[in-house]
């Protein structure tokens, strides 16, 4: 009885929303060529007459629902309302044939060559090869349509055939912007989760390699694909995600990092606890590695699963270069992932606190150029780093061509038209441009983020305490990240040793022949059986 | 998740809570507490070392006895319930006044170095309110900062490296330039920087190699043998013998002597980086007050955290003469004293009470 009652609920939604949503154009629905208009127009009045009670009746029988039981009538009342929805009927020596399509959906050419071209020319051959929907409900045929798959009715067999036509406009591959790289692969992920997944086919070929179509969304019905290679992946992880992602409840997904941050350990936390890359060699690495990669149409980036938080300071290319350039690449980011959150905090701290740690010539020097400004520290930095995010998400939501103006403007007229007026200090200026740039050294979008969210934390706490606070807010910060779990494994695994040889791919990155082993973050499979 | 497992802790956990519960405040004036015995206080570590690896023994042994209890559990099964219940609440108030000296012992020395003219209460708060944070995450949590802090602080050790270009090496001899009145009293007020490792018997059921705990817990203790001995013997080589009396913090002068172009004093950096030390120090004796909390009301409570932060907060607020504030917080150290001989006892009740059932039989 219950879940009789949530489809005709779902059912009586479904019906609201298209009467609110969906307003109907008189003329797009002369594409309907072979359907009189007084018939549909009779359609029409019935169906917004009887619509409420006819679905629940529907509902109460849809169990009993053969394909053979399903008039094509009741499909177009339920598909009223949907304009682009075509209903043609092509005259076979089998009989007629009525397609059923959403043109929005299904590129003209694609739908003329596997539909048209061959009824018209020979059907018998032709109805056989596609996909038959015996023991399909009337909801189910409806989702196919609103999937982009053509339904072919038989008239005379009150038989149903599907064919998968869904070829909407997707743009072709390109390079990433996101995580762009000097040397390596150059193609990205785009929008489309076909295209996505060949990317990642194609470079490991294998049939170990599996992945799970799943549907999420109560009204978007979004595909959504696991991606993992079955002898290597750990299984609690893959059942912990499975299950994770089956528990949800959520209306819409529009990119994955929704998805994302509803799956996440800890969602309070400023740091990401998935990793999201846009590049398939990085999502190739990670399923090597025993990762769990999801996929999601109409989302151009993939997310991995799980993640440590040193690994949201690598990039592809460090294994691509040589490995003492990656070593110093990455320990510069390392290191500059702790500057960007000190640095303004400690000038905050020593000109407030302890002027007596800075040596005597440079205190002086920052004595000299902030003589003028008539603040307090604290409100200075807080002043100049508002300025700075500003800047940056102005630059970020303009036009390109108005954004370089920003820049300017910005960089030039108030850096030092601040200065000159004594709002700020010269060395402040200095020291803010640095810390800005080392956030955005980070090859991680969503963690340079949190750096310049940390930061703040970390003005704040020097403000108050000086040396003490920021010390404070380390160990705060510290303490959050160690209890941080991802899919349940500790976030900072090399500081935790799971397994010493993680150490070799960490802040340093040795030769590609030390790094042979799995990691201890994936918890793979083999690693497993030398433990046990 | 490994959050919901009883047995948690690995054997580097083990080893790290042990060390780094052990280094706290104690750790600062311990040339000064070694003072009496002069300049023959740098081996003094070593010895302290043997005694704490000594003490260990009974401790371990007991744990393996009740292998699935703490302390407060052995306690009540050994020497019946309501004398169990009566130890526990006097280790409880133990365990706070204990937290509660460690802190302010420490912001005490934050307010006359680093953050002069400023009350106490705003950094009180959040210090609490951060122990209490780490606390909630459980004892994985508390193992995990422990060894973080190993790593953010151990380096500090090359700091003393000025010190040792500045001392005298011919300090260090002769080895016995004491009288025996001098030997008992260092030992009486040094042995205090040891006191940390009876935690052992709180976490032990925790541990996932009970059997390897032993060894373990000395590695730890070793570590901070190590620690302290590099301090005394620079602090013997760089100060006199009148400094080493009358200096309260030497490290802190220590760390004066370094000698960067970019920094001035580092001693700054150094104390408000302590706060790391006492921050695992603090929490495990806060994390040991609430297991006591726990074990007399027979039931887990995340409130019992709260409990003992507020009532830390009130010791450390009331309006008690300093004097007596230091004299309680004294006569806590040397309870840890007792505590730390306890375990023999508590064996051999432990034996006597199996002959007993030996005999029955």
């Amino acid at each position: 009885m219950e879940s009789k009652k949530k489809i005709s609920n779902e059912a009586q939604a479904k019906n609201k929303t298209k009467d609110a949503k969906i307003k109907p154009k008189p003329e797009a629905q002369t594409k309907n060529k072979t359907i009189p208009a007084e018939k549909k127009l009779e359609q029409e009045t019935q169906s917004t007459t009887e619509k409420k009670p006819k679905s629940k009746n529907q509902s109460k029988t849809e169990s009993q629902n053969t394909p053979e039981s399903i008039s094509i009538e009741s499909i177009k009342c339920e598909l009223n309302g949907i304009d682009d929805a075509v209903f043609k009927d092509f005259q076979t020596k089998d009989g007629v044939i009525t397609i059923i399509y959403l043109s929005s959906l299904i590129d003209p050419l694609t739908l003329h060559k596997t539909i048209v071209l061959p009824l018209v020319t020979d059907d018998k051959q032709v109805l056989k090869s596609y996909e038959t929907v015996d023991g399909w409900n009337k909801q189910a045929i409806l989702l196919s349509i609103a999937n982009g798959d053509t339904i072919l009715y038989h008239q005379e067999q009150r038989q149903y055939l599907k064919a998968q036509t869904f070829s909407p406009p997707h743009r072709s591959i390109s390079s990433s912007e996101m995580e762009s790289t000097v040397i390596g692969p150059q193609d990205a992920f785009t929008e489309s989760l076909k295209t996505n997944l060949s990317l990642i086919k194609r470079r490991i070929q294998q049939p170990g390699l599996k992945s799970n179509d799943y549907v999420i969304g109560k009204e978007t019905n979004t595909k959504i694909s696991i991606i993992y290679i079955e002898h290597i992946v750990n299984n609690e992880n893959l059942q912990r995600i499975k299950k994770r992602i089956s528990d949800l409840d959520y209306a819409g997904f529009v990119d994955i990092s929704i998805l994302k941050q509803l799956v996440e350990d800890n969602p309070f936390s400023p740091f990401p606890q998935f990793g999201m890359t846009s590049r398939p060699d990085n999502a190739v690495n990670c399923l090597l590695d025993g990762r769990i990669v999801i996929a999601m149409e109409n989302s151009q980036s993939v997310m991995i699963c799980p993640y440590s938080f040193i690994e949201l300071f690598n990039s592809p290319e460090d294994f691509y270069n040589r490995w003492s350039t990656a070593s110093l690449l990455r320990i510069l980011r390392f290191t500059g992932f702790f500057i960007t959150i000190m640095l303004t905090p400690m000038y905050i701290s020593a000109l407030s606190y302890h002027p007596g740690i800075l040596p005597f010539e440079l205190l002086i020097n920052i004595q000299e150029s902030r003589s003028k400004v008539p603040f307090p520290p604290v409100i200075e930095v807080l002043f100049i780093e508002l300025v700075i995010e500003i800047l940056r998400e102005a630059g970020s939501r303009m036009p390109t061509k108005i954004g370089q103006t920003i820049g300017i403007v910005g960089g030039i007229v108030i850096g030092t038209a601040a200065v000159e007026a004594g709002l700020i200090s010269n060395t402040l200026v200095v020291l803010v441009a640095i810390s800005a740039l080392l956030s955005f050294l980070l090859p991680n979008f969503l963690m340079s983020n949190a750096s310049r969210f940390v930061r703040y934390i970390f003005i704040l706490a020097a403000g108050l305490f000086g040396m003490l606070g920021q010390m404070l807010a380390f160990a705060w910060l510290f303490n959050h990240l160690l209890n941080l779990t991802s899919l349940g494994t500790p976030f900072m695994t090399p500081v935790i040793p799971r397994k010493w040889s993680d150490m070799y791919n960490s802040v340093v990155r040795l030769p590609l022949a030390f790094i042979q082993e799995k990691t201890g973050m994936s918890r793979a499979k083999q690693m497993n059986k030398d433990s046990e | 998740m490994d959050v919901t497992k009883k047995k948690v802790l690995n054997g580097y956990h083990v080893i790290f809570l042990v060390q780094n519960v052990m280094i706290g405040m104690s750790l600062l004036s311990l040339n000064n507490t070694l003072s009496a015995v002069g300049y023959s206080q740098w081996w003094f570590p070593i010895l302290f070392g043997i005694i704490a690896n000594i003490t260990l023994i009974p401790m371990v042994w007991i744990s393996l006895q009740y292998k699935d209890d703490d302390l407060f559990d052995i306690h009540e099964k050994l020497l019946g319930k309501w004398i169990g219940k009566f130890l526990n609440t006097f280790l409880i108030i133990y365990a706070v006044v204990l937290f509660a000296a460690v802190i302010q012992n420490y912001l005490d020395l934050i307010q006359i170095s680093v953050l002069p003219e400023r009350k106490i209460t705003g950094h009180l708060i959040l210090f609490i309110l951060l122990t209490v944070f780490i606390v909630k995450g459980g004892i994985k949590s508390l193992a995990r900062f422990c060894i973080m802090t190993f790593f953010l602080t151990g380096w500090l050790v090359y700091f003393l490296r000025w010190g040792i270009l500045d001392g005298e090496i011919s300090h260090l001899l002769p080895l016995f330039n004491f009288t025996s009145s001098e030997f008992w009293n260092a030992i009486n007020h040094g042995y205090n920087s040891m006191i940390g490792y009876e935690f052992l018997m709180i976490f032990f059921p925790y541990i996932i190699h009970p059997q390897k705990a032993f060894k373990h817990a000395s590695i730890g203790i070793w570590i901070t043998v190590f620690f302290y001995l590099s301090v005394t013997i620079v602090g013997a080589m760089y100060f006199s013998e009148w400094q080493l009396e009358n200096l309260f913090f030497p490290i802190l002068k220590l760390f004066q002597a370094v000698d960067l172009t970019f920094i001035e004093r580092i001693d700054t950096f150094g104390i408000t980086i302590w706060v790391f030390l006492i921050l695992t120090t603090a929490g495990a004796y806060l994390w040991m007050a609430k297991k006591g909390i726990d074990s007399v009301r027979k039931k887990n409570s995340t409130y019992h955290i709260y409990v003992v932060a507020i009532l830390t907060y009130i010791i450390i607020n009331l309006p008690l003469p300093q004097v007596m504030k230091e004299a309680l917080y004294e006569k806590n150290f040397y309870v840890s004293y007792g505590l730390i001989l306890w375990p023999t006892l508590l064996s051999v009740v432990h034996l006597v009470r199996r002959k007993k059932k030996e005999v029955v039989r």
